[in-house]
């Protein structure tokens, strides 16, 4: 799947070497040291997160941390922008946060 | 932590100062919030045909890595992944996101940089929607395709650039498309004035098509252009431009699926008649603004000025501000490229230097006038009508400054 949306390119980055990690328990895999929204995305996941107050599904869109749309659980810490968080060997990525709130509002 | 000089922003501004400051004796920090070092600059990967031969080729990320190499070298501390969220006088800035949790600083410089307007839509919350900065970032940076088929929406100088690094690096784009009139589009939605932009783009742009297209629609040509736009569409290295069809709606259940384009007038006005495209990702683009929140925090005179961009710190020529030892250099000042950021940043750290009993390596004369010659060698003007904003800012300052001299307050 990985390499469906990977791009050639003239600049790559140097020594990028492949982790492993995961997304709601799914495991993928992705490049050390890249932002999370990027291996995801790579990994054809679109969808980070639902809004607390809608349920609508967000993901990536300003991709510099402005937005803060690309937020999920890092390693147990809630609401880290994964735009600007780079991957490293077995990160555990989830979106239960949001939906853990969601689940306690009912 | 205690240095002479904080700088925030690791851009192209933040870095080329912090290595004048440096070279000059001081001690310098750089915090910035990305968890590398670069800034915009990273995205960034073209030819420049207005560049000496052998520096044609523009890559964002060699820049990048050779201006950190030279201030890592001279002793410069690059702090990443950490936020400066707040700052106040005589300078201390507070830090999240590291063991350290407060600078102190002789002076500051905010090379903050811009961020994107955004441009709202029906649908554009969905996943697989995003803006045009993004796209570039993942593209040139990341290297990810966003999507296997996408549609820009937003018809100016840079959704047109990145269309075509998008197609370049093997993404199919469908077309680039005006956004829909709404409360929020404005002049965006308008297609005769998309036209006019790029008519001020031409001659400017980083490419040849680019510049062909600003060329067909601007001078003696203009008239014939607005006639053109009842022509089906333009294309851009095969990518459809449609000046006289708008992006109403993006559509999708849970991720984009697809967008639906109506027909325009020249003014923008739809005419009822539709049609869908099946596409996996959209771009918006509506332009950028510059980020002046520390500025403000620190007590900073901030000014509105359209033609830079938005609302920015009041600022001389030698990019002091109305805060004793804050600067400001980049895209804070107002919107325009690496190289004119690159200029400002030299121009800033030669001013504090100074303020602070160095010697710089050039005169402020010098720098000052290097900034100029950066802005007439740009490959990409973001916005037609900077000089003048510039000069706006010029006047304001020196009355900002009469006014000071004369006893009064600096006006907020």
């Amino acid at each position: 799947m990985m390499t469906n949306t990977r791009l050639f390119s003239t600049n790559k980055d140097e020594g990028q070497r492949h982790v492993s990690f995961t997304f709601n328990g799914m495991e993928l895999t992705g490049y050390e040291g890249e932002p999370i929204a990027a291996a995801l995305l790579a990994n054809g996941i679109k969808t980070i997160r639902t809004c607390e107050v809608t349920k609508e599904p967000r993901g990536i869109f300003c991709g510099i941390g402005h937005c803060y749309e690309c937020r999920a659980e890092v390693d147990g810490i809630s609401n880290q922008r994964t735009c600007m968080t780079p991957l490293r060997s077995g990160t555990q990525v989830s979106s239960h946060s949001s939906w853990q709130i969601e689940e306690a509002r009912k | 932590m205690n240095v002479d000089v904080a700088v925030i922003g690791c851009g192209p501004a933040g870095l080329t100062a912090s290595i004048e400051m440096a070279q000059s004796g001081l001690s310098v920090v750089i915090i910035d919030e990305y968890y590398r070092p670069g800034g915009r600059l990273l995205g960034q990967l073209y030819d420049d045909p207005k560049a000496p031969v052998h520096q044609r080729r523009w890559d964002g990320k060699k820049v990048t890595q050779e201006l950190v190499e030279q201030a890592i070298r001279l002793g410069v501390q690059i702090v990443c992944g950490v936020t400066a969220w707040s700052v106040a006088p005589r300078w201390k800035v507070e830090l999240s996101g590291s063991e350290v949790k407060s600078v102190q600083a002789k002076a500051l410089l905010l090379a903050t940089g811009a961020a994107e307007k955004a441009l709202p839509m029906s649908g554009w919350t969905l996943p697989g929607v995003v803006s045009v900065g993004a796209a570039q970032t993942f593209t040139n940076v990341h290297q990810v395709a966003i999507g296997k088929k996408v549609m820009v929406v937003g018809v100016d100088p840079l959704a047109l650039s990145v269309a075509m690094e998008m197609k370049h690096a093997g993404i199919q784009v469908v077309g680039i498309a005006l956004p829909s009139q709404s409360a929020v589009t404005g002049k965006l939605s308008s297609p005769e004035d998309a036209l006019s932009k790029l008519a001020e783009a031409a001659d400017l742009a980083p490419n040849p098509f680019l510049r062909m297209m600003g060329r067909l629609v601007a001078g003696s040509l203009r008239k014939v252009a607005i006639h053109a736009l009842s022509l089906p569409l333009l294309r851009l290295e095969g990518i459809p431009v449609y000046l006289r069809k708008a992006v109403a709606r993006i559509e999708g259940e849970h991720e984009v699926k697809a967008v639906t384009l109506q027909d325009v007038t020249v003014q923008g006005v739809p005419t009822g008649r539709e049609e869908r495209i099946e596409v996996d990702a959209v771009c918006l683009s509506a332009g950028l603004y510059p980020l002046v929140e520390l500025a403000q925090v620190a007590g900073c005179s901030v000014t509105h000025v359209p033609e830079l961009g938005g609302l920015v710190p009041l600022h001389g020529k030698d990019l002091s501000t109305t805060a004793d030892g804050l600067y400001v250099a980049g895209n804070i000042t107002g919107i325009e490229g690496a190289k004119v950021a690159m200029a400002q940043g030299k121009l800033a750290a030669v001013s504090i230097v100074q303020s602070l009993g160095k010697a710089p390596s050039m005169s402020k004369d010098d720098a000052m006038h290097a900034v100029e010659q950066a802005r007439d060698l740009s490959p990409i003007r973001f916005l037609p009508q900077i000089l003048e904003g510039r000069a706006i800012m010029d006047q304001l300052w020196q009355e900002a400054w009469r006014k000071k001299e004369g006893g009064q307050a600096w006006m907020i």
